[in-house]
């Protein structure tokens, strides 16, 4: 539980990888299209997460059967697909009591 | 550029680029083909983000190691003290550093692709150059503060260590 609460960039890497396994390039280029190009990850940053991560087993690394050690891929476990269910549970509470509020405010 | 970042990549400690260090050359390879594609100031903007990241995922790592792998607080999202504020030269001081990285990274990206090397007394010269060019501009900005009454030395003088008697 020590990555929570999740900062975007990681936020974004673990819903990356909900979808589907990716590699280390496909996950940037994800993360920059959900993000409509706002978070753009360096590959320093990436694997800063990745690596957290993985000591976290929030994710796994797997290599698939045609691919080098170049082009391994990455995917959730369960505890890290928990984990994101948390976080998402968490921010759909922060959110709805934000919206709460702000219309206690206007009212 | 590859190759210098490969080169970069030994600023990260041992274990970690054994594990990562192939995978992220390959991965900046990819993205750098991309970026290829775009015009001169995108290109540099994707390398001095590259270059930035890479440095501070390599401090990162080593904090990491000297706190005994431990997941320490500046790993998570830092809170900071609202009242907390960077002096505005800071964003000045940082981009100024980064352009040198990249330019000395392209200068030695050029060099090394036109096959010419460094002799030890040009490498010694550019560095007493760089120290001087360093000191004067500290010296110049230390200058103007001092004379508008706002250097370390002024804003000490200011600073009241105990309350006031009324």
């Amino acid at each position: 539980m020590g990555l929570l609460p999740l900062s975007e960039p990681v936020l974004l890497v673990l819903l990356s990888l909900a979808e589907q396994p990716r590699h280390g390039y496909a996950i940037l280029k994800d993360v920059a299209e959900m993000s409509g190009g706002r978070v753009v990850l360096s590959t320093g940053t990436l694997y800063g997460a990745l690596q957290r991560l993985l000591r976290q087993g929030w994710i796994e690394r797997f290599e698939e059967d045609e691919s080098s050690r170049d082009r391994r891929a990455y995917r959730l476990t369960s505890k890290g697909r928990r984990n994101l269910q948390l976080e998402i549970d968490r921010m759909r509470h922060l959110t709805k009591l934000a919206s709460l509020r702000a219309a206690r405010k206007e009212a | 550029m590859l190759r210098l970042y490969r080169g970069l990549l030994y600023l990260y400690p041992a274990a970690h680029r054994r594990e990562f260090a192939q995978e992220m050359a390959f991965v900046f390879g990819q993205a750098e083909r991309d970026a290829a594609a775009r015009k001169f100031g995108p290109r540099l903007l994707f390398r001095i983000h590259e270059v930035a990241g890479l440095l501070c995922g390599a401090f990162l790592e080593h904090l990491r190691h000297a706190f005994d792998g431990s997941d320490c607080n500046l790993f998570r999202r830092i809170d900071m003290h609202p009242q907390f504020r960077f002096p505005r030269s800071t964003v000045f001081l940082m981009i100024f550093v980064l352009l040198g990285v990249v330019l000395a990274i392209d200068k030695a990206d050029i060099m090394a692709r036109n096959g010419v090397g460094l002799s030890l007394w040009g490498a010694l010269w550019s560095m007493f150059l760089f120290l001087a060019f360093v000191c004067a501009t500290v010296g110049v900005i230390w200058g103007v503060l001092y004379a508008t009454g706002r250097s370390g030395m002024h804003r000490l003088a200011n600073v009241q260590t105990w309350p006031e008697r009324h």
